[in-house]
């Protein structure tokens, strides 16, 4: 017989974690491959599929960059929370908040042109992200209310504001609970592939912003040294809660865009479904990413080449719709499962 | 012969060595604990003690030597075991669950729940072990409700429903009242009666002389002996805790002093737990001059040190610095206006040890405007100066990338004292600075110390290092329960009265105690195998 001994160990290399998190995501695989067997379809089948689907066509290509745009300003969000140890699990609840401003200006305020119109709609969603994120801010730093359980929570207060409006003083002339549809100046041009829009430039220009932020700010030093060591970070000075709000409504106003991106770059209107859950994967790619924001564009694309691929699996195959969901779930107990590799050396030892 | 092979043998810890990250921090321990046994375990912390004892409950493994229970030799997967044998630990941290009652923490866990728990017939099984043991806690009561001294009862009567044949307490009366420790110590007594042995790890002597039947002292991860209670006293004791005193003396040339620095008035401050750790504290120093306080770790010290830097809200008194009151500026504030300070806890407090070396050499500097670029951070300049300092303080690393906790203790220390030295502080603070310290870096950081006391800077040493407080101070303070026992010029003490002064006595009770039993002629050591 054989048993298992767990021993801390002092430090992992880049190559080992390199190595561990793919072995994380191909165990993920293989387990969803398992999954989809069990639906009566062969997975290898299944995941060509997925591939030619994301990446066989133009179009595929192109879908997959439409989901991939939100996906970059939640893992953003996410992660740059994480890189002062602050998990925003409302990235989710942010996006929809956000959005909902932004479309509240278009509904009641003035049409501007264009240009400034975009910028007043940019600037409403992330604020409104960031107004919701200050509420798990502030019950953090007031009553040390643990920040995963009152972001996700406010997740579903989110929706249910924004359900709100859908319902009551937005319904759609038909009764259904989506907006009209935006005027012309409240969209995002496209940039003549596909349904991509302008909002992937913009995503695109944060992660350069966040990475000089983050590396080469007083602001950055200061919050990489508040997620190393609090009691560091006290020692040198740092003012830990002002750090830990600000933190937050960055965090917040990142997710808060990426709902401004969907309503105006992709959905045209504010309906219950602009998100399928790019706030929860966002925390996917901000982990797999280790919030390095040039690396997290890559994981964003790799998640949206599994929801792309999912789509089509449902469609094409029949298979449940929460193949996708599955999925995610996997790839993300794998990674965290993972960990456990990259903390211990693992021993088998030969019992009596 | 201790480490007889006996029936009455409930522990027997052969040879033991362990080491974290290339420190030592058990060498070849022997250890054993007999039924009926009260065994105390004597030291400083940071002596091994704890360490010692998480090796008997799985936790850790040791590095070398084997452990034997009950005659067998354990070989333990993982920490749950121990307590499946009957070796259980009370830690310092307490192990309940705030939201349950004392009941439902009681049963938590236990290996004979099944799928229905018999309530009723589990409150009387743990009744009769109150009984027995003759205390009572309120089994419906809600553990977040009740008082620490009732908690650490629940947590002994836990070890007691799951019967164990060791019960280890790590320093149990640091959070209790005198009347709740001495109620504890009751309850221990009765139970080591009924032939369970209890390690009981501590620092302070009266309980050593209270409870103990055994003592075993260890120092620096060596046992320095085990001896009966009845053969030894606490001059002994203190001497064997604090070691010999050290023929290295520094050069301490007379400097002119400037005054009082630094004052504290009436100072209180709270531990983390919430109790008092500083209490009525009261002294000043001048510009040049060295205070070295001794004293056994957690009598307040390192809250003294966090409260007069700003790590730590002081609750009530003053504190002047060059005449400004700066009882309750900001980190920030203090170190701007110059006060400096080198943690006990380097790989915690000191850096941020997942960051790079040079980031946090520029830990404290960074804010400065010649280090900006535009809205930027000018890194260049910045890791142009972590170099030099990296050379003028001879620290040695591959690369300033590295991140600060590969770094070896001595060259974290070097890190962190040149970029404290380096900001030109009027006051420096340093808590156990050359705590797990080889020998050449021991040296660069006292000379170090020496150095700013000579160039007319206030410094306040905390130590547990007897070399060093007598070595470098020009007073000593001994800090007790959060206050000083005494505070006097070097030399005016010895090391023997400064160890009795450290166990809680007076200046005069020292002295006194220290001429009565000048000579002992009590029964011999019994020293290590």
């Amino acid at each position: 017989m054989f048993k298992i001994k767990l021993e801390q160990k002092e430090r992992v290399s880049k190559r080992e974690e390199l190595i561990i998190t793919l072995s994380a995501i191909g165990i993920a695989f293989v387990l969803s491959g398992i999954f989809i067997a069990l639906n009566g379809v062969n997975p290898f089948v299944a995941l060509w599929k997925v591939i030619t689907s994301a990446l066989g066509t133009p179009y595929g290509i192109s879908e997959t960059l439409v989901k991939a745009i939100p996906l970059i300003f939640t893992g953003l969000a996410v992660a740059i929370a994480l890189n002062s140890k602050l998990w925003n699990i409302g990235a989710e609840g942010q996006l929809f908040f956000g959005a909902t401003l932004a479309t509240a200006f278009i509904i009641y305020g003035p049409v501007l042109p264009k240009p400034l119109e975009l910028t007043v709609l940019i600037i409403l969603g992330a604020i409104g992200g960031a107004l919701w994120a200050a509420i798990p801010a502030l019950l953090k730093i007031k009553f040390k209310m643990n920040e995963v359980i009152s972001t996700l929570l406010l997740n579903y207060v989110a929706i249910n504001i924004t359900d709100y409006f859908l319902f009551g003083p937005w319904k759609g002339k038909d009764n259904f609970p989506y907006t009209p549809e935006f005027p012309v100046e409240a969209k995002f041009d496209r940039i003549g592939f596909g349904r991509v829009h302008t909002g992937l430039f913009i995503a695109l220009v944060l992660v350069v912003l966040l990475y000089i932020l983050i590396y080469h700010t007083k602001t950055g030093y200061k919050l990489r040294l508040t997620g190393s060591s609090l009691k560091a970070a006290k020692y040198a000075g740092i003012n830990i809660k002002k750090m830990m709000f600000m933190v937050f409504l960055m965090s917040g106003a990142l997710a808060g865009l990426a709902g401004v991106s969907l309503v105006s770059g992709v959905e045209y209107k504010l309906h219950q479904q602009i998100s399928t859950g790019y706030g929860y994967t966002g925390i996917i790619v901000a982990w797999l990413a280790r919030t390095n924001p040039f690396i997290i564009v890559i994981f964003a694309i790799f998640l949206s080449i599994l929801l792309k691929g999912a789509d089509s699996l449902q469609i094409a195959m029949r298979l449940p719709a929460a193949v996708g969901v599955v999925m995610q779930a996997l790839i993300l107990f794998a990674i965290l499962g993972s960990e456990l590799f990259k903390n211990y050396n693992i021993k088998l030892i030969r019992g009596k | 012969m201790i480490l007889s092979d006996n029936n009455n043998n409930l522990v027997l810890m052969k040879n033991i060595s362990k080491s974290f990250f290339g420190n030592k921090v058990n060498t070849n321990v022997d250890f054993t604990l007999e039924k009926g046994e009260i065994h105390a375990l004597l030291g400083e912390n940071g002596a091994g003690k704890t360490t010692l004892m998480n090796m008997l409950t799985g936790v850790y493994f040791p590095d070398e030597g084997d452990i034997y229970f009950k005659g067998d030799k354990l070989n333990f997967n993982f920490p749950g075991e121990a307590l499946k044998i009957g070796i259980g630990m009370v830690h310092q941290r307490f192990s309940l669950v705030g939201n349950l009652t004392v009941l439902e923490n009681l049963i938590l866990g236990h290996p004979d729940n099944k799928y229905v728990i018999n309530i009723p017939e589990k409150k009387k099984l743990i009744k009769t072990y109150m009984d027995q043991f003759n205390f009572q806690v309120d089994l419906d009561a809600i553990v977040g409700e009740l008082p620490i001294g009732v908690r650490q009862k629940v947590e002994i009567l836990k070890m007691l429903v799951r019967e164990v044949d060791v019960l280890i307490v790590d320093e149990p009366t640091t959070v209790l009242t005198k009347q709740e420790a001495d109620n504890l110590m009751e309850i221990l007594k009765s139970i080591a009666k009924t032939g369970k042995g209890i390690i009981f790890i501590t620092h302070k002597m009266s309980e050593v002389f209270n409870i103990a039947d055994k003592i075993t002292v260890l120092r620096k991860g060596l046992k320095i002996a085990t001896v009966d209670k009845n053969d030894t006293n606490p001059r002994k004791l203190a001497k064997m805790m604090v070691g010999k005193e050290s023929e290295i003396t520094f050069e301490r040339p007379k400097v002119e002093t400037k005054p009082s620095v630094i004052k504290i008035q009436n100072l209180f401050v709270n531990s983390d737990k919430g109790v008092l750790a500083v209490n009525n504290l009261s002294f000043d120093l001048a510009g040049g001059e060295i205070i070295g306080i001794a004293g056994v770790s957690g009598n307040g010290q390192v809250e003294l040190a966090d409260a007069l830097t700003g790590n730590r809200d002081v609750i009530r008194g003053k504190i002047f610095f060059k005449g400004d009151d700066i009882s309750n500026d900001s980190p920030v504030k203090r170190i701007d206006k110059g006060v400096s300070y080198v943690p006990g806890d380097r790989i915690r407090v000191g850096v941020a040890g997942n960051q790079s070396v040079w980031e946090n050499i520029i830990m404290k500097v960074y804010r400065l405007p010649k280090f900006k670029k535009g809205v930027l951070l000018d890194n260049k300049k910045l890791k142009e100066y972590a170099e030099k300092i990296i050379e003028k303080y001879n620290i040695f690393l591959p690369s300033i990338n590295l991140p600060a906790l590969l770094l070896s203790g001595g060259n974290l220390q070097k890190l962190i004292i040149g970029r404290e030295m380096e900001r030109d502080c009027d006051l420096y603070v340093f808590v156990y600075p050359t705590r797990g310290l080889d020998v050449g870096a021991t040296e660069f950081v006292r000379n170090a110390i020496l150095q700013l006391r000579n160039q007319g800077k206030a410094v306040i040493l905390i130590s547990g290092d007897f070399d060093e407080i007598f070595g470098l101070s020009d007073r000593i303070a001994v800090m007790y329960e959060g206050n000083f026992t005494g505070i006097f010029n070097n030399g005016d003490h010895s090391l023997e009265e400064i160890g009795l002064m450290m166990s809680g006595c007076t200046e005069e009770e020292a002295v006194k105690e220290m001429s009565s039993g000048s000579e002992d002629k009590k029964g011999k050591e019994v020293t290590d195998v």
